[in-house]
């Protein structure tokens, strides 16, 4: 197993002397042996699933308790508590974050983005307790504010100090914030795929098989921790949904649209006012989430209680058709006003469950509307509900794969995937033709920092080793050619290199003066293949990235080009000449690649 | 805290995954304490609200007890006997969509369960949907029922049926009433019910059937004994009628209803020509009573109605554009002189005839002047019972 310069090797024995070994040792090293480097990052996955999972079960008790302790059961019967409950526990939140757990403001998923691409891996232990506790007073005393998020940062920080304290190698210490993130959005959400998803979307942003083993095994361990202690009830009771006529699909068009609207002045509301507010005097800091919990509380006291916290009672509500379109609407609107009170005053919190309450109340509304109109076209209301939360969760975070899974995974009915994919797309593509910028990127670019995007390198111009390719020589040698009969081929022709078709397979190339060389030296009657070194030039495919042809142009004068069917068949060779040029051709018309 | 890696870390891999297991197993054993302990309490919460909530039911403050039983629900999100008592006030409140959407949930665990069937079928029965009304009764019937499931399925049967006469779907209704009927055991009561029921259902074959049942195990059943003869009385039997009205009236002299059937029944007994055991003179006499009532019925109505009776055609086959009454008018003209020869006896077929003239005049009067009283009530129900009048 690899590991830093100064750290032990957790996976090879050491060895000793053949004569002083004593049996058990043999067995000791059989052992050690198994546990390679992959092998035993995958078993780590698994018990960062467990305590991330262990972690997040603790973190909902602490919501509940703080909630049920602070303002009762029912938000009706709260009062004056409405008021004073959410601004005390603002001014105590914003002393701890100011004092006592710097860094934690926020949602912490760029928190846990950074942790991998700019600080190794590294998120301070603290931060997993500051974000516990902070986080279970803010949402628990009323904050609009979801769990998610922080349970993701917990996560990735339990799995970053375990990583430390094992001193694993600097890559795999890397990998670890990713995987406790998934682990503990898994264990939040109590779906897997949809976390598993939604890190590769949104923390790691590629596709990488290397670690997608550990994420998922991290998720899954996570997920069967939070039921075997919560139980596997969805958070929130799922209605009977089914996708009747395919007519139907224009109405969930029409909520992508109203989705997608929604989720960019929600977050251009969040990228308005956050930076002004920090950048007001520190001395405000200390009262933003204290002014935030006062606000929602007046907004709770007023006729909206079910703003405060995650939401999900109301949305469980909201999909039973306990509201009309017209509450669902101002319950929408309202949410949006308090989630952005309470984000951008630095209170720590999520934007998950916010941002499927207003999909959730949208969803009703659109749904309740439509169902006026056009009775004959519309689904039940609930059925719109459970759609829209998808729909926000793709225009507002802008993970459109998650989106989908996520609605599948928690209603567990496929019924719907047709109208999931449908209102998602629809609300993911008007929300990025209207900000371009994802919130969470924005969120980033806001603090200083820039971290690579999916949805970026989705829209990329990825430079292919075609888009460099030079046409294949005129004259191509093959390896059964004589040499004098190859003299003869060459001459006349302006090529400096020729290009040998090697038997069975592969390619290798003789320059001019070495055919006529070989001739001079008397060899003009052996073959080519019986001449040139066994070693074949590199070979490369039209469609692989030009940074594959990175590796080789500079070690061989060309490299061939070949058919993906037919290795024989050189469709062009591609020079570090022709290589570069195109690089330089793209740099001067501001590829964002390049750039 | 600052961790020294090199004591804590284990050198080999199975050595830092035993510390991890053990370090997981003693996380997990704590972290299943803090969650019963939560657990415990916060059921222990729930139970308060609960037991609040079901005194509020009691007191009849539903308002009250759905704020408890919300509440209970926040501390035991996933107790089933919160959500059902919770739906049931909320349906009793009025709140049916609310109601629904918790009972469903309540449904969606238990399926089969009699009792959240029952609770639906009443949110169903209150919003008037006969299928879903329909669909969960029979869930309820045919479910599992933790105690006492005979009477429990019975319970919902009669909920059901009490639903099915409400929306006056008849035929549903006496299905479901053959089926209550089955499966009832010996009990008076219940036997009362199931024949009120098949009356309120116009089933009165039945409903006879079911009060005679309660009659043979208490003979001096007023309920039974009055319900029987109205079913009598309805199905034309009104021999039969007249006993059971007269028995239930002598035990109960203020059953005012009874009092005025069993005169109704009476009368039709007295006036009827066609009953048995009577004497020809006797027949005849109340034939020709009842001709003459009839006359006097037809220039009454038609007085009412405004129609002229004089100088009728005598041709039978008169002229379309005469009024039924003026037509019955000249056939009755017609046959009065034909009564001095009902004394004969070689006239068999004028009893006959001049009976069916009759109660077609009864007939035809009451489709043109509405109900009338007394004797002409009489013929207008032998009229209609003509068979069965005598039973």
């Amino acid at each position: 197993m690899k590991t830093d310069a100064s750290g032990p090797d957790l996976a090879k024995s050491t060895p000793d002397s053949a004569a002083g070994r004593a049996p058990w040792q043999g067995l000791r090293a059989v052992i050690d042996g198994i546990f390679d480097e992959e092998r035993f990052f995958l078993i780590l996955s698994v018990f960062i699933g467990v305590f991330a999972g262990l972690a997040v079960v603790c973190f909902r008790l602490a919501i509940d308790w703080t909630h049920l302790a602070l303002l009762g059961p029912l938000p009706q019967t709260h009062g004056w508590r409405l008021f004073v409950v959410p601004c005390l526990a603002g001014l105590v939140v914003a002393v701890l974050v100011m004092q006592v757990f710097p860094g934690i403001r926020g949602s912490g998923v760029n928190q846990t983005k950074a942790a991998l691409y700019i600080f190794n891996g590294y998120i301070p232990f603290r931060t997993a307790v500051g974000k516990f506790i902070c986080a279970a007073i803010a949402i628990g005393a009323g904050h609009s504010l979801g769990p998610e998020d922080p349970s993701l940062q917990i996560g990735a920080s339990l799995a970053s100090a375990l990583g430390r304290q094992l001193r694993l190698s600097r890559e795999k210490l890397r990998l670890m914030a990713p995987v406790g993130a998934a682990a503990g959005l898994a264990a939040a959400f109590n779906a897997p795929i949809s976390a598993v998803l939604f890190v590769i979307e949104e923390v790691i942003g590629r596709w990488s098989a290397g670690i997608l083993g550990s994420v998922v095994l991290s998720a899954v361990s996570s997920v069967v921790i939070v039921r075997w202690f919560l139980g596997g009830e969805p958070l929130f009771r799922i209605p009977v949904t089914a996708f009747r006529r395919p007519e139907e699909l224009i109405a969930y068009a029409v909520l992508g649209i109203v989705g997608g609207v929604a989720a960019v002045v929600f977050a251009k509301a969040i990228g308005y006012l956050r930076p002004r507010l920090k950048a007001l005097p520190r001395w405000t800091q200390y009262l933003q989430p204290g002014i935030a919990g006062l606000l929602i509380g007046m907004i709770a006291y007023f006729g909206a209680p079910q703003v405060m916290g995650a939401g999900y009672s109301a949305m469980d509500e909201a999909m039973h058709g306990q509201y009309t379109w017209k509450v669902l609407a101002v319950l929408a609107g309202l949410k949006i006003l308090a989630t952005t009170i309470s984000f951008v005053s630095g209170a720590p919190g999520g934007m998950f469950a916010p941002a499927l309450f207003v999909g959730a109340m949208l969803g009703g509304a659109v749904g309740g509307v439509e169902h006026r109109f056009f009775p004959h076209l519309a689904g039940s209301n609930g059925t719109y509900a459970l759609v829209g939360m998808g729909v926000l969760f793709a225009g507002f975070l802008r993970a459109p794969m998650t989106s989908v899974f996520m609605v599948l995974e928690v209603s567990g009915n496929y019924e719907i995937i047709v109208p999931v994919i449908v209102a998602n797309t629809v609300s993911y593509v008007v929300s990025r033709s209207l900000q371009f910028i994802p919130i969470f990127d924005l969120l980033t670019r806001q603090d200083g920092l820039v971290l690579p995007s999916l949805e970026e390198e989705r829209e990329e111009t990825i430079l292919r080793v075609e888009d460099a390719m030079l046409p294949a020589p005129a004259i191509i040698l093959t390896a059964s050619d004589y040499v004098d009969a190859a003299v003869r081929r060459i001459q006349g022709s302006g090529q400096a290199i020729f290009p040998v078709r090697m038997q069975p397979s592969g390619w290798s190339s003789i320059s001019r003066d070495l055919v006529e060389r070989l001739l001079k030296e008397g060899k003009g009657e052996y073959t080519l293949g019986s001449l040139l070194p066994t070693q074949n030039l590199p070979c490369l495919y039209p469609d692989l990235p030009l940074d594959t042809a990175l590796r080789y142009v500079n070690k061989v004068p060309f490299v061939p080009v070949v058919n993906r069917a037919n290795s024989q068949e050189l469709e062009g060779i591609v020079s570090s000449e022709s290589v570069f040029k195109k690089y330089h051709s793209e740099a001067g018309n501001g590829s964002p690649q390049v750039a | 805290m600052q961790w020294t890696p090199a004591k804590l870390v284990p050198r080999s891999a199975p050595a830092v995954l035993g510390v991890l297991l053990l370090l997981a197993i003693v996380s997990f054993a704590a972290v299943g304490h803090l969650v019963n302990r939560f657990n415990a309490n916060q059921q222990a919460r729930g139970r308060r609200f609960y037991a609040q909530g079901l005194a509020d039911v009691s007191a009849g403050n539903l308002s009250a007890a759905v704020e408890d039983f919300r509440a209970a629900l926040t501390y035991d999100p996933t107790n089933s006997q919160y959500q059902l008592s919770l739906g049931r006030v909320l349906r009793d409140t009025g709140r049916l969509d609310e109601a629904e959407a918790y009972l469903l949930a309540v449904w969606e665990r238990t399926p089969q369960g009699g009792p959240i069937n029952l609770a639906l079928g009443r949110v169903a029965a209150r919003r008037g949907s006969l299928d879903d009304a329909l669909r969960y009764y029979h869930n309820a019937i045919y479910g599992v029922w933790g105690s006492d499931a005979d009477a429990n399925r019975r319970r919902a049967r009669i909920e059901l049926i009490e639903f099915l006469l409400q929306k006056r779907d008849w035929s549903e209704a006496q299905s479901e009433l053959v089926a209550l009927a089955a499966s009832l055991p010996p009990d008076p009561a219940l036997h009362l019910q199931a024949a009120a029921f098949f009356a309120q259902a116009q089933d009165y074959r039945n409903a006879l059937s079911e009060y005679e049942q309660v009659i043979r195990i208490d003979h001096s059943n007023s309920a039974a004994l009055a319900g029987a003869g109205e079913a009598a009385y309805r199905l034309g039997r009104f021999r039969s009628a007249s006993r059971n009205l007269q028995s239930a009236v002598n035990g109960n002299p203020q059953d005012s209803k009874s009092r005025q059937l069993l005169q109704s029944a009476s009368l039709i007994l007295q006036t009827d020509p066609f009953v048995r055991r009577i004497s020809d003179a006797e027949r005849n006499r109340r034939i020709t009573a009842a001709f003459f009532k009839a006359g006097d019925r037809l220039k009454s109505c038609a007085q009412v109605k405004g129609t002229g009776l004089g100088e009728p055609a005598t041709d039978a086959a008169a002229s379309p554009s005469q009024s039924p009454l003026t037509t019955l008018a000249a056939r009755w003209s017609a046959m009065k002189p034909d009564l001095r020869r009902l004394r004969s006896q070689g006239e068999s077929d004028l009893p006959d005839a001049v009976l069916d003239l009759v109660l077609q005049i009864e007939q035809e009067t009451a489709a043109e002047c509405g109900q009338p009283e007394g004797v002409d009530l009489a013929l207008l129900l032998i009229s209609r019972n003509r068979e069965v009048a005598d039973q």
